[in-house]
């Protein structure tokens, strides 16, 4: 089995003067849930639609399942659009089993393996139902089903969390680490850094067309330097004097709320440094803490670090 | 080619269930059924019609009430022979008399070519009793007894108190209220409504109108017979008394002139046959029958079978696209299959159900003649049986699959531009525009085959499936047949490949449809 079952080097989209994806290389490790992460119209789709040979890129290079064109090997994959739609009138298992067959399974195997899933992920009830019946939540999980029903190597996934409520939202996590546990490989794009941060061995973050960041959560993670929130009256000078500490901020300095006379400070602290030391260093100095924090900088927090400028500048477009 | 199958057996299907399709399937059949059988009813439903005649003139009473005879001895006469045709035992000559047969032939020939003359034959030999006297022999066992029509028009008498002698305009005046309905009829005792009221005047001779004379003023022409009655569509009854009482007259005037009467109907009577031949045919059977007048005129009702079949198939075509393109089912489905394999499969797909509804129709249309007996359907059947024997079938299987390709794959590149029907008509407008050309010449060309315009027209590839069909069993030139096919056919391949472009890139188009720049940039695509 190859390392990798995708790669893209120096890929380019252009529609007209826009750029919709700006040289782009990434590769994605064989049996990996891999997260595609971005602001609206960063470039996730039109790359996924690249991926898939729907699109042509105009410039460099693709490689996916050993392929350079994934037509060839489209019967190893599973797709779900960003948008999300099946024939009305088709009932559930028979849309399942359909696109199945068109992924090369015969008419017999899908059939069983549609009645399979939909019994698996409390679906069971609505097999017979016409697809025009269902809620739009369910619908989506019916459209997720069938782009994995062919048990495909490589698994696309642009937006699946979209529309589905928490419960389903779950059922859908449940889903993609099975398939990752059967050794299939998961690509999602999603906009909601919780999935990602759960989920994902790996991640890209592209905003603009352009990747931003491409990595393991912990690399993320490295990109903001952890913090620690201390809240105290009085002067914390001799804290900071610390070898351990980066920077430091006071937050809301102008609040006059603040009625105890107490101030609050962000202190940006070393990858290696141990929260702990700066508490007994606290102590140490006599600081009356009334509040110590000490959090892991969420996924949320690098995303909105790494784009924050631009997604609000693309916002207001 | 599997995946081809594949999306060709599920547009199928999926056709199949539609409302749309089978109200397609059974409009067909419903209304073959409808027409005949509210013909069947109406024609027994028509009420007995009373009238009213006023001669002051005491003339031509006889006349009218003759002419009102003659008009029921006509549908007589046509049901009739309607009835010998549907009871006749099949020609055989050793079990009937051939000279018999011979005349009951003679009958329905005469009755074929000159009604009026077999009428007069007809009431001079005995009328239905001797028709009856002479047919009997030769029916069927089965045949159930004739039921002669009843009388439509039925004379009934003067209101009371009507004076009739005075001012013909006193007397209209007088049974107005009749006439418009508002007093009703007592006949026998029941009430009916006045259906006409036929006055002839005192004078009324000096209102004919005789060769060389000057044009009456309009005052002398209330002289003449005048026929009152609100029911301005059926004819039947002041059409049969003014020939009536033309004849009448005129015999008056042959009387004057001193010319035997019976003379002059011998003369008139006396014909000269003339036979229509087809040069085409074998010696000895250049004979132009019904059959085959019927044979040229068919390709008109394969034409317009092409045409309501054909935009039947495309509109769903269309349709079924735009709801892929819409419902963004659409990537999923090119994620697994190319857009050439899509679209072969839509197409195969949808031209099978449109396949499907000619069979269908045609089906219940052999069932129709097997299951509803009558002359009408005997005759439709005759005409089937020469179709099939005909050459025409070929043509229009090739034909409706040729010009199917072709608008089909016009369509399905509309459809792949567009994400709304709303979107999608005003790019079919043109198409729509050229879909009906062929459904107006098609009488004219039919009985213009070879001319000029059936010719440019057969040239026209968007024509030509429909042009050539419906020039197709008057033998066109070798050369038109064989040269606009390849055209045809080569410009199938043109518009498939050049829609396969369109629909590659139109498909995943979102917002506006394009504008004809944009399209042609997408013809002028590379791939």
């Amino acid at each position: 089995m190859q390392e990798h079952v995708l790669e893209l080097s120096r890929v380019s989209k252009h529609y007209g003067k826009f750029t919709a994806v700006d040289d782009i290389s990434f590769a994605i490790p064989t049996g990996s849930i891999y997260g595609f992460l971005g602001p609206n119209g960063a470039g996730k789709t039109t790359t996924i639609r690249m991926i898939l040979d729907i699109l042509k890129p105009d410039m460099g290079s693709i490689n996916i399942l050993g392929e350079s064109c994934a037509l060839n090997v489209r019967h190893r994959i599973g797709y779900l659009p960003e948008e999300k739609g099946l024939y009305k009138k088709m009932r559930v298992w028979a849309i399942i089993s359909y696109f199945a067959t068109l992924k090369g399974m015969d008419k017999k195997t899908a059939k069983s393996r549609a009645f399979e899933l939909l019994e698996r992920y409390g679906l069971k009830d609505y097999a017979e139902a016409k697809v025009e019946s269902l809620s739009k939540g369910m619908g989506q999980k019916v459209q997720v089903l069938s782009a994995v029903a062919h048990r495909p190597e490589l698994v696309i996934l642009d937006e699946p969390f979209s529309g589905l409520d928490p419960v389903n939202q779950e059922v859908l996590e449940q889903l993609i680490q099975d398939m990752a546990r059967d050794g299939q490989t998961v690509i999602f794009s999603t906009h909601i850094m919780q999935h990602a941060e759960r989920l994902c061995d790996r991640m890209l973050l592209i905003a603009k067309g352009q990747k931003i960041f491409d990595g393991t959560l912990a690399d993320a993670h490295a990109i903001i330097p952890r913090r620690v929130t201390l809240e105290c009256q009085g002067d914390i000078s001799a804290v900071v004097k610390s070898a351990d500490i980066l920077g430091v901020i006071e937050r809301f300095p102008d609040v006059p709320t603040r009625t105890t006379g107490s101030r609050l400070w962000e202190l940006q602290i070393k990858e290696q440094a141990d929260p702990q030391k700066i508490l007994q260093c606290c102590f140490e100095h006599n600081i009356a803490l009334t509040r110590f924090d000490y959090t892991q900088p969420s996924l949320h927090d690098v995303f909105v670090h790494l784009v924050g400028s631009e997604a609000r500048e693309h916002s207001l477009r | 080619m599997r995946m081809i199958r594949l999306i060709a057996m599920r547009e199928f299907a999926e056709n199949v269930k539609t409302k749309g399709f089978w109200a397609g399937i059974l409009l067909f059949p419903l209304i073959l059924g409808g027409v005949f059988f509210f013909q069947t009813m109406l024609a027994e439903s028509t009420p007995t019609r009373h009238y009213l005649l006023v001669d002051q003139s005491g003339q031509y009473g006889e006349a009218v009430d003759a002419a009102i005879r003659q008009e029921h001895q006509r549908r007589i006469l046509q049901a009739f022979v309607e009835y010998v045709l549907e009871y006749r035992r099949e020609a055989n000559p050793e079990q009937t008399p051939a000279r018999a047969n011979a005349q009951i032939d003679q009958l329905i020939d005469d009755v074929g070519a000159d009604e009026v003359a077999a009428l007069d034959q007809w009431l001079e030999s005995g009328g239905l009793d001797f028709a009856l006297v002479l047919a009997i022999p030769y029916l069927r066992e089965d045949a159930p007894a004739f039921i002669p029509p009843r009388e439509q028009f039925v004379l009934a008498a003067l209101p009371e108190g009507v004076n009739a002698q005075g001012d013909p305009e006193q007397v209209i005046e007088q049974l107005r209220p009749w006439l418009t309905g508002e007093r009703p009829l007592i006949v026998d005792g029941q009430s009916s409504n006045l259906f006409a009221l036929i006055l002839i005047p005192a004078q009324v001779d000096g209102a004919i109108v005789r060769p060389g004379a000057a044009a009456l003023a309009p005052s002398a022409m209330r002289n003449g017979i005048q026929y009152w009655a609100s029911n301005l569509t059926d004819t039947r009854l002041p059409n049969a008394i003014e020939r009536s009482i033309n004849s009448t007259i005129r015999n008056n005037e042959f009387l004057d002139r001193g010319v035997d009467v019976q003379v002059v109907r011998n003369v008139q009577r006396t014909r000269m046959p003339l036979s229509r031949l087809d040069p085409r045919k074998d010696e000895g059977q250049e004979a132009v029958s019904v059959a085959d007048t019927f044979r040229q005129w068919a390709p008109v009702g394969f034409v317009y079978l092409m045409f309501i079949s054909l935009m039947q198939s495309v509109q769903y075509l269309l349709s079924n696209t735009i709801e892929e393109k819409s419902n963004r089912i659409i990537e999923v489905l090119l994620a697994s299959v190319t857009p050439l394999e899509l679209m072969m499969g839509k197409l195969f797909g949808i031209g099978l159900s449109g396949i499907t509804t000619i069979v269908a129709w045609l089906l219940s249309f052999f069932l129709f003649i097997a299951l509803y007996p009558g002359t009408e359907t005997e005759l439709i059947g005759q005409f089937f049986n020469v179709l099939l024997s005909s050459d025409l079938i070929p043509y229009f299987i090739f034909y409706f699959l040729a010009g199917y390709a072709l608008y089909a794959g016009i369509f399905l590149a509309i459809g792949s531009l567009c994400n709304t029907l709303k979107e999608a008509q005003s790019l079919m407008m043109p198409m729509m525009m050229i879909l009906i050309a062929p459904l107006v010449t098609m009488t004219f060309i039919a009985q213009d085959p070879n001319g000029p315009i059936a010719r440019i027209m057969s040239w026209i590839p968007l024509f030509t499936p429909f042009t050539m069909m419906n020039r197709a069993a008057a033998e066109p030139p070798l050369f038109d047949v064989i040269g606009t096919t390849i055209v045809l056919l080569l410009t199938i391949a043109l518009v498939l490949w050049l829609s396969g472009k369109i629909f590659r890139q139109g498909v995943l188009r979102t917002g506006q449809p394009p504008r004809i720049v944009e399209i042609l940039r997408m013809l002028s695509h590379k791939q």
